[in-house]
């Protein structure tokens, strides 16, 4: 039993960096949350809502996405989509992320 | 749509943010229905009441859904913890240093040595120091939750208050506008703490009635300072109407101190207390009178020069803004 939480809690924590990077590779055209949470679900990553709406709040607060309410099918939708600061950021995040993809390979293998 | 529609209310009541609340509800309403619109379509009808129920079930309790969104799960939070302690430390240290003096001042003055009174008073003095250190605490803990909820995250950063010394930022040359920040906290908790000395928040049993003319003039000063800081914290940079405020603010307390300087009896041995000095130690009360004295006389004069440096170095970045432009 504390053995599943723990690896619970484990998985989580990876997750957790790996959102903010998803999130940001996916928005170079226009989402809102839900159809972002099944674009990212599509390819093999689950992010629950409440973990993704609150992210794409705090990533527009610190600059890296820019958001629009449009009003669609009689339903109001907010689009997020990476901002100038975040498309500069995303290739540094890249980076940053095969090099830790690569360091942990070699020392998985 | 109607539980949809006082969930998302439900849901509003429990957050915790200042601004952005409107659109939280309105995105979540959002969400909801096209969630609710593609469980319709997969069943192959239209949605029903049974299917929005089900569907908020797996969503959560307003109440969770409401605490991933509110930006502050602590009191303090990490980012100006280590400076929370440091002050603290010091608040405390400080504060029951300072209560300790005045119990001894106490013990000396108002009884004969190892009397029943002598007991009592050392009874009472103990407790009011702890009662003090209690509330000390509490007015720092309450400004730093003020202040985690109040300044922007940029900026402020653990590496602010590192004690750990970086060699490379010897390297960038320091904006000569741009504030401390780790400075106007601790300003703005001892000025607090000040505020409650003065104001007679703790015992204080040198206070004269001279002394309280002057609290009316002193708490304006006071308040300025925490406003300023207050507004200096969220701004991050001085500019001309705050450098100009911080001017009349230390020019007001260098009068204020030079007049009390100048007044007789402004922080002394109350009349009650010196009745109960008892004739045989007259003597020895008179030096520990007159040292005490000499102690507020040098207290009055630091505070005159601090204020006159402040002063001077408000003046000359006014002065320097200008002809750098």
């Amino acid at each position: 039993m504390a053995n599943t939480e723990s690896l619970d809690n484990v998985v989580l924590e990876l997750r957790r960096g790996v959102i903010v990077l998803a999130v940001l590779s996916q928005l170079n055209g226009e989402q809102y949350g839900y159809s972002l949470l099944k674009l990212l679900s599509d390819q093999g990553l689950e992010v629950d809502q409440g973990t993704l709406y609150p992210l794409l709040r705090r990533l527009e607060a610190q600059g890296l996405l820019e958001s629009v309410w449009k009003l669609e099918e009689a339903r109001p939708r907010r689009y997020y989509v990476i901002s100038a600061e975040g498309k500069k950021l995303l290739p540094k995040l890249k980076k940053e992320w095969a090099g830790i993809v690569s360091v942990m390979n070699k020392m998985l293998a | 749509m109607k539980l949809i529609d006082r969930y998302v209310t439900e849901v509003g009541k429990h957050l915790l943010v200042f601004k952005g609340r409107e659109d939280i509800e309105k995105e979540l309403r959002s969400t909801l229905e096209d969630m609710l619109e593609e469980r319709a379509e997969k069943q192959g009808g239209s949605a029903d009441e049974a299917m929005e129920i089900e569907l908020l079930k797996e969503y959560g309790s307003p109440d969770e859904v409401a605490t991933t969104y509110n930006p502050h799960p602590y009191l303090i939070g990490p980012r100006i913890f280590p400076l929370f302690l440091k002050i603290l430390k010091i608040v405390l240290l400080s504060t029951a240093f300072g209560m300790t003096i005045v119990m001894i001042i106490e013990l000396i003055t108002q009884t004969p040595l190892m009397g029943s009174e002598f007991t009592e008073i050392l009874g009472d003095g103990l407790g009011n120091i702890l009662s003090t250190v209690i509330s000390a605490s509490g007015y720092v803990v309450l400004i730093f939750a003020i202040i985690e909820r109040t300044v922007p995250d940029l900026g402020i950063s653990k590496e602010d208050f590192d004690e750990k010394w970086d060699p490379a930022s010897l390297a960038k040359e320091p904006d000569p506008n741009s504030v401390n920040r780790g400075e106007l906290i601790a300003e703005i908790v001892f000025t607090f703490i000040g505020l409650a000395i003065i104001n007679e928040i703790f015992y204080i049993p040198v206070f004269s009635d001279t002394f309280r003319r002057f609290v009316p003039w002193i708490n304006a000063v006071f308040v300025t300072e925490i406003l300023l800081d207050i507004y200096l914290l969220r701004k991050a940079v001085w500019d001309t109407a705050t450098r100009i405020v911080k001017i009349a603010m230390e020019a007001g307390t260098i009068v204020i101190a030079s007049i009390m300087l100048y007044t007789p009896n402004v922080i002394t041995f109350s009349a009650e207390i010196l009745k109960n000095i008892p004739e045989s130690s007259s003597a020895d009360i008179e030096i520990v009178a007159r040292i005490f004295d000499i102690g507020v006389l040098i207290a009055f004069i630091v505070v005159i020069i601090v204020a006159s440096i402040e002063l001077v170095k408000a003046a000359i970045g006014l002065i320097r803004s200008y002809t750098r432009k």
